[in-house]
């Protein structure tokens, strides 16, 4: 009896051990400058629109930072109860000319992000970009690293 | 009671483990943007260069004459970068307009990415500048035959091709790569490698023996 006692909590302490995940490397702080993107002929208002539509389609929600129009657009990703957030994003719009420039810069914990800041900064310019296409095509765009 | 211990020597072991990698968190601060009248690309170029690497080392630029200045700074208790901050300028008709961006991992990080910013953006266009809080120093590693710790090199006493690296995070590797954790608890340590092994630490911290092995360190 007691030796079947010494088996089970062997077996049970044995199972804890294998469900633990293994210790992980830290997680490193990433953060990225994403594209640079002149648009001509349209005003900030639409940089604006498709600043909050490219974020929420990445994370859900967006807000603008500040009162008024700022121009200034940020969102995080929903932590959970094993981690904080990891990834975060913002989109800068700012009136030039006749048009406007737009910048997106991103930051994520890898791991356990699973992508990185430049490739999060790709995902919501590609975002930004389906949704200013509708209205005009982006005249000159640089890339960021 | 042997299995009361068995119990509290796994739970510690599960409290270790996703203690290591719970809730840290990116803060990311992005609200702080200065449009200047005057002055060229160049000029803030330079300015964003300087108000980084006031805060952080070695400010490069994304490509030359872009105007986009970033840079990172280690943590040395992880080895890992835990701030970042950046300055991207755009040249206008007139001046330039330069926005601020940081990012922190918090707690690793010792201040926020908000305070960072502030900083940076103060030391740019002018303004009260707060003492950030330094880095803190790494972890040093134990060394010697301590009896609080099993980090070190150990070789097994009946076969002396098998050797195990204990860490300092809990973690063994033995000489084939095969990884498992170890546990100390007073003299009494729980190894887990092929299962969990309790054994005793000698008064000299120097052997290890009980579940099947009999190991000694290198000290």
């Amino acid at each position: 009896m007691k030796a079947f006692r010494h088996r089970t909590v062997f077996l049970a302490a044995g199972l804890l051990a294998a469900v633990v995940p293994p210790l992980e490397a830290p997680a490193a702080l990433d953060m990225a400058l994403g594209a640079q993107k002149v648009v001509q002929n349209q005003p900030v208002s639409a940089c604006n629109q498709a600043a909050r539509t490219a974020l929420t389609s990445v994370f859900g929600g967006a807000q603008e930072i500040g009162s008024g129009n700022t121009g200034e657009w940020q969102a995080y990703n929903a932590g959970d109860t094993a981690n904080g957030v990891t990834q975060s994003a913002a989109v800068h719009c700012y009136p030039v000319g006749d048009g406007y420039v737009v910048t997106f810069t991103c930051a994520a914990q890898v791991p356990p992000s699973t992508d990185s800041a430049a490739a999060l900064c790709s995902k919501i310019s590609a975002a930004f970009d389906g949704k200013t296409s509708a209205m005009l095509p982006l005249t000159t765009s640089a890339g960021g690293r | 009671m042997g299995k009361h211990r068995l119990f509290v020597a796994a739970l510690l072991l599960g409290t270790l483990c996703c203690g290591a990698i719970a809730l840290a968190s990116v803060d990311l601060s992005a609200g702080i943007r200065y449009v200047s009248p005057s002055g060229t690309l160049a000029d803030c170029s330079a300015k964003a260069k300087a108000a980084i690497e006031a805060y952080l080392p070695g400010a490069t630029e994304a490509e030359a004459g872009s105007g986009e200045w970033m840079a990172t700074a280690q943590n040395p208790a992880t080895g890992a970068p835990s701030a970042a901050a950046a300055v991207r300028c755009y040249p206008l008709p007139k001046g330039y307009v330069a926005t601020f961006l940081c990012s922190v991992q918090l707690p690793l990080n010792p201040y926020g990415a908000s305070a960072l910013c502030l900083d940076v953006a103060h030391k740019f266009y002018g303004g009260a500048l707060t003492p950030l809080a330094s880095m803190p120093s790494p972890t040093p590693v134990p060394s010697g035959c301590a009896t609080t710790n099993l980090v070190g090199n150990w070789t097994s006493d009946d076969n002396p091709k098998l050797t195990f690296k204990m860490g300092l995070d809990g973690d063994v590797t033995d000489s084939d790569g095969v990884s498992g954790n170890w546990n100390i608890d007073g003299n009494k340590v729980t190894l887990t490698y092929y299962g969990n092994h309790t054994m005793t630490l000698s008064p000299d911290g120097k052997h290890l023996r009980g579940g099947g092995y009999s190991l000694t360190r290198q000290c």
